[in-house]
């Protein structure tokens, strides 16, 4: 990609994000997304619950400073249209991301890709673990990233 | 420009019709102009301040040692990093880096002093790692409940005098009003009132997480719904529960003191055994007859016995 947007995302509002860190000064965006903070997304709100509640105010807030700190322009509404739109007001060949936790950014990525092609970065993990990793309690998981984590860290000195 | 003013860093591209603010003259001002364009969002702006400058002073003042003897301790010292991590503001990694440095300096400890530490940070990792692995199924039970208790038993909603904070117990409604005050609680509170809530008064785990995450700065269905299934026991060997003594012990019976129930009708001030029969039914499969080493296979017993369990509950937390 020559002239990509980023598109930054709730898991990614610091200097971490892989995509800042790739592309520092290329145009970049994060959107509110309606639908989640009217609670209507698996991200706030039970997918059986009938009657959905926004999320408060105060939460927005805290989003809101965060990225106050980052390059990035803010919208609100859909966030695939926005995302979008932004790319197109910049006649971007591509869009950046980084890769979140939540279901629902591989999700807007899969709807972007039918646009654009869509870029996601791996961000830094806390702990690296090779193959399978049994998470069906956390003493098995912790079991082997414990030994990991602590590697790293005598690595550091 | 007012000292108070809120300034976004400066953009090198122009803003578009429809881009969100992002200049304001004060704390105020942000308020308002959310208050605007979130209409259907509740309440005030928290005192805690978002942004990468506020984490990296709290990081700054992480104290691993301090950490690991106190946290489980309401005043104990804690990191109150949580939101900051949960939006990226920090890394997780970059805590973690964080962490190692303060434990390599002099005076820092080393590995002994901050093994509490990264262990919690592991269980934030563990938890977006299972997030991943079930995606929107987050919100169903991982595993049938351990009390007892059909699931059709647990009322689906959040009881209105929970959601307005005024129970009449000093402890769940100080928690309550600091939840939708600050957007943030001590770990031990967020059990304690995920305990209150689905063991005492019978509601749905899903209803309590769903309130969580609408105040929660910090608010991440891993986390949180899998912090919810582990006190309900759809998560984990047995249920959660706890009693007046280990609150008020980590307390530092501040809010018994003050409580009108604190003399007659505090529902937590009983043994973990009397708790335990009144609010589990026996689970038969396990709990059949009078058989003292079926009784041990009881999940809910194994190896807490009712005079030490205000003690090693903490511990055993989540
Ligand atoms: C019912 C319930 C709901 C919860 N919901 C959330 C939530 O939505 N989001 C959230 O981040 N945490 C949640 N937790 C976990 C924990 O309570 C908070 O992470 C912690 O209290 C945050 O305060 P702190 O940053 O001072 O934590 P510290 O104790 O200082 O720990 C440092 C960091 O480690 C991580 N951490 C510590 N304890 C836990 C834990 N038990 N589980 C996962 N990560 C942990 C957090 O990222 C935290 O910031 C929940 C716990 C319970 C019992």
């Amino acid at each position: 990609m020559q002239c990509p947007i980023l598109w930054i995302h709730g898991e990614a509002l610091g200097p971490a994000n892989p995509a800042l860190q790739a592309y520092p000064g290329r145009p970049a965006v994060f959107v509110f997304d309606a639908e989640l903070l009217a609670g209507r997304s698996p991200t706030t709100g039970d997918p059986a619950d009938a009657t959905p509640q926004a999320v408060s105010l105060k939460r927005i807030g805290f989003l809101y400073e965060c990225l106050l700190e980052l390059p990035v322009s803010l919208r609100h509404g859909d966030v695939v249209a926005e995302v979008l739109a932004f790319a197109r007001a910049h006649g971007a060949d591509g869009i950046v991301t980084s890769a979140g936790t939540d279901p629902r950014v591989e999700g807007i990525c899969q709807a972007l890709e039918q646009e654009l092609p869509v870029e996601v970065l791996e961000p830094e993990p806390f702990v690296e673990l090779d193959g399978k990793v049994d998470l069906g309690r956390f003493s098995r998981y912790w079991r082997r990233a414990e030994r990991e984590v602590w590697a790293a860290a005598s690595q550091e000195q | 420009m007012a000292p108070d003013s809120l300034a976004g860093v400066a953009l090198a591209w122009a803003d578009q019709p429809g881009d969100l603010p992002r200049h304001f003259e004060s704390r105020q001002a942000l308020e308002a102009e959310l208050r605007r364009l979130f209409p259907a969002a509740k309440g005030n702006l928290s005192p805690i301040r978002g942004g990468r400058r506020q984490a990296e002073a709290l990081l700054s003042r992480i104290q691993p040692a301090r950490y690991a003897k106190g946290r489980n301790f309401l005043d104990g010292h804690v990191t109150h990093l949580s939101p900051y991590i949960r939006h990226g503001a920090l890394s997780l990694a970059e805590v973690r880096d964080a962490v190692f440095a303060r434990l390599q300096a002099p005076g820092g400890g080393g590995r002994q002093a901050g093994e509490k530490l990264i262990n919690e940070l592991g269980w934030r990792d563990y938890w977006q790692r299972l997030w991943q692995q079930l995606g929107d199924g987050i919100w169903r039970d991982q595993e049938e409940l351990k009390t007892g208790h059909h699931p059709g038993a647990y009322a689906a909603d959040l009881p209105a005098d929970v959601a307005e904070g005024r129970t009449g117990l000093a402890c769940m409604d100080g928690f309550i009003d600091e939840l939708h005050e600050t957007g943030w609680l001590h770990n031990h509170a967020r059990m304690w009132m995920a305990a209150y809530l689905v063991h005492w008064r019978r509601v749905r785990w899903q209803a309590g997480a769903q309130w969580f995450l609408r105040h929660l700065l910090d608010g991440d269905p891993a986390s949180n719904n899998l912090s919810w299934q582990w006190v309900a026991s759809s998560f984990s060997h047995k249920p959660y529960f706890f009693n007046r003594g280990n609150l008020e012990r980590y307390s530092n019976g501040t809010f018994c003191r003050s409580c009108p129930l604190s003399e007659q009708g505090c529902p937590f001030d009983a043994s973990y055994e009397q708790l335990e029969a009144e609010l589990f039914a026996p689970m038969p499969s396990v709990r059949a007859g009078n058989d003292r080493s079926r009784e041990r296979r009881d999940p809910r017993r194994r190896g807490s016995p009712a005079a030490s369990a205000a003690l090693s509950r903490p511990t055993r937390r989540r």
